[in-house]
């Protein structure tokens, strides 16, 4: 399991690691924690003729809070998010993280990297595109900002160009009223998820005004819907997780399309998702009031 | 508000910029100890740690990320070391098992799994110690039996000690509540590679025959047992049936409408010759394979096919394939169903990723039929943008039959996504 040879450059800057992308005409690849690189790299289902290595850009591995949002950069490594206490105002990663392979992948792995390989079965994604959060690119024609909707567009692949960095990504923290849930199926800790969700609820008042899911592992890429009327429609009920069960077994229906595989059958996945999506949106329900999760 | 937290603890790297075949550079400190090596840009720290320096409690199992037999820490957190490039170590502090202790003085890890019957074979042993250093030195200093066997599950242990590793280490959890010992034989010391400069420089050498030989199926067998994958995909198009057909018919054109894929030659009987390319984010295959026909039914317009494919990874695919084109409301209704079988490291990687991938290069495929059959001109080998950029340049002889692949559900799709 070696990699096949390849060119291998760090530079300082990110202008220069762009130029570097750039020159390699598309036969380049960004390393930065390297979790879901080298493996392909190792079973050489990959064999890029150039690795641009971020890791010597400083500023890069920074975890900063501007007003709403939390700004996390290329080279922060997922160990280091769980560890922040700026980053306890984006609840959903504190539940996401500790699912994301092992303590000893995250320890190297960025929060970053996980996006950009837009695996459909990893958590982060999910929670980027449950939040909103903006993606911000950096390439040869300057930097841009992408909302998460239109940064993943498939099966390990974004929006980001060949000549391009995902440089940060920014989680809007929580608002008040605002509650979570988070939770996966998978056939060992640390694996890719056979299904999971993200939920998300906001409640203004007594009304729920927002509630959102992402599914992820249940398609070629996280899929977000607004549940807010379902979620509406349910609350007062005297048990919220049940009367929430019927719609999401219809939205089990609409969003898991992936086929299935040896490890589940894609009617056993979209079993899983309703069981999960009704547990947990009632999970965000109940955090959005400041009642016991 | 802003406020800024950096999280680096140490200068950045400096800037390096080698060929793949060029030696480079590297000093980091290993257990206390500052060391230089020189290594091709391709070699994992634990092949460094090795193979130049002559540590082998560093075990190396899987070599892609998934044993944890060669955990070490790098700056105090444990980490993969096939995981990590040599070169990336630059800089950092690494510990690895023989670090933790001696033979004469052991850390209480150590002694624990000694007293705790914690290894039989002890292949895995260098890296449960290191993780379960890692996890008591920098968890929040709670273990409880119901979290800790998740906790340790970044290892693998093959030959059932399971229970007496997580004993070994719950037990140093309970006699050390403020914190576990600092690892113990971690000073200045002169570290010995083995092996010599030969060894020194590094890996496999850069012309495996992995890299040179090419594989050129040539025989066709029907795919039998159970698939990897089977895929039915249902799409709506614009064209006539007629139209439709005469693409299907015409397997020059039909193989163009595959983003990627490329027929080479004719063997007659039916039986072609062809290659693909499938780039999916840093995956690149380049398949190699063959094509048969096996029923060709104008009245019915349906098209049977097996095919095969192969890369020169060890990646080998193949293919049952049917392809029925009938006559819908507003155009034609073309409906793939295949059985798709996969070995090799792709069949380890794939998960349900290469039933969904299939089903995309279908939709691109369908489309491009659809195209075909209203211009009468075959698109460009490979040429296209495709809707998801890289994500579907796909398949020839093996995996382009994939690309019939695919899955159920796919009517709805598009406009779900629109929606959302």
């Amino acid at each position: 399991m070696k990699p096949a040879p390849f060119a291998y450059v760090r530079p300082a800057t990110l202008d220069d690691a762009v130029a570097e992308l750039a020159a390699t005409d598309g036969d380049g690849k960004v390393l930065a924690g390297g979790q879901s690189l080298v493996p392909v790299l190792a079973m050489r289902l990959g064999r890029p003729g150039t690795l641009v290595d971020i890791n010597g850009v400083a500023g890069l591995d920074t975890i900063d809070r501007r007003g709403p949002a939390l700004r996390i950069g290329a080279t922060t490594r997922q160990r280091q998010v769980e560890r922040s206490p700026a980053a306890a105002d984006v609840p959903l990663l504190g539940l996401a993280l500790p699912f994301v392979g092992h303590r000893e992948l995250r320890s190297r792995g960025t929060v970053c990297g996980s996006l950009a390989h837009a695996d459909p079965g990893a958590e982060l994604p999910a929670v980027a595109a449950c939040l909103g959060a903006t993606l911000e690119v950096v390439g040869t024609s300057g930097r841009r900002t992408l909302p998460a909707a239109e940064f993943f567009q498939g099966a390990m692949s974004t929006a980001v160009g060949m000549d391009e960095v995902l440089a940060a990504v920014e989680f809007p923290v929580a608002r008040p009223g605002e509650g979570f849930g988070f939770a996966e199926i998978a056939r060992r800790h640390g694996d890719f998820a056979l299904a999971g969700v993200v939920t998300r609820v906001l409640v203004t008042g007594s009304a729920v005004a927002e509630a959102v899911i992402s599914g992820f592992g249940v398609s070629d890429r996280a899929v977000t819907r607004d549940v807010t009327d379902l979620v509406r429609s349910a609350v007062g009920q005297p048990d919220l997780e049940a009367a929430l069960r019927p719609g999401a077994e219809e939205l089990a229906r609409d969003v898991v399309d992936t086929a299935g595989d040896a490890h589940g059958s894609q009617g056993y996945r979209r079993r899983l998702f309703a069981v999960l999506a009704a547990r947990e949106l009632a999970r965000a329900y109940r955090r959005s009031t400041g009642a016991p999760a | 508000m802003t406020t800024t937290q950096s999280t680096g603890t140490r200068a950045p790297q400096r800037p390096v910029k080698a060929s793949a075949d060029e030696l480079i550079d590297v000093a980091f400190t290993v257990n206390g100890t500052p060391v230089s090596v020189q290594v091709p840009a391709r070699m994992h720290l634990a092949d460094a740690l090795r193979t130049n320096l002559g540590l082998s409690g560093t075990h190396l199992g899987c070599e892609h990320g998934v044993c944890g037999m060669c955990t070490v820490l790098i700056d105090g957190d444990a980490a993969r070391a096939c995981l990590v490039f040599a070169v990336q170590a630059e800089g950092t502090e690494v510990v690895t098992v023989e670090g933790l202790g001696t033979q004469e003085s052991q850390h209480p890890l150590q002694q624990a799994f000694s007293h705790h019957h914690a290894l039989q074979c002890g292949f895995c042993t260098p890296g449960f110690l290191m993780s379960s250093y890692d996890l008591l030195a920098n968890g929040d200093g709670e273990v409880s039996p119901e979290t800790l066997p998740e906790e340790m599950s970044g290892v693998i242990c093959r030959c059932t000690g399971y229970r007496g590793i997580l004993a070994a280490v719950a037990d140093v959890a309970e006699t050390h509540p403020d914190g576990i010992p600092e690892p113990m034989n971690c000073a200045p010391r002169t570290l010995v590679g083995r092996g010599g400069a030969a060894h020194a420089s590094g890996g496999a050498p850069a012309g495996s025959p992995e890299d040179a030989v090419e594989q050129e199926p040539t025989e066709l067998i029907r795919p039998t047992g159970t698939p990897t994958i089977t895929v039915e995909v249902t799409r709506q198009l614009a064209s006539p049936v007629e139209d439709v057909w005469a693409v299907m018919d015409d397997i020059d054109r039909l193989a163009r409408c595959l983003p990627g894929a490329e027929m080479t030659a004719d063997l007659g009987g039916d039986r072609y010759r062809g290659r693909a390319k499938v780039a999916l984010g840093p995956v690149r295959l380049k398949f190699d394979g063959l094509a048969q026909i096996t029923e060709r039914d104008p009245g019915d317009h349906t098209l049977a096919l097996i095919a095969q494919g192969a890369d020169t990874g060890g990646n080998r695919t193949a293919a049952d394939i049917v392809l029925r084109a009938t006559p819908g409301d507003d155009g034609t209704v073309l409906v793939a169903e295949a059985k798709v079988f996969l070995s090799g490291r792709i069949a380890q990687f794939g998960r349900a990723l290469a039933g969904d991938v299939s089903q995309r290069m279908f939709e691109q495929f369908a489309d491009a039929v659809d195209r075909t059959a209203r211009t009468g001109t075959a698109p460009e080998v490979g040429a296209g943008p495709s809707a998801l950029r890289i994500g579907l340049q796909a398949v020839g002889a093996g995996l382009r039959r994939r690309a019939a692949l695919v899955v159920s559900a796919i009517r709805d799709r598009r406009r779900r996504r629109q929606e959302s």
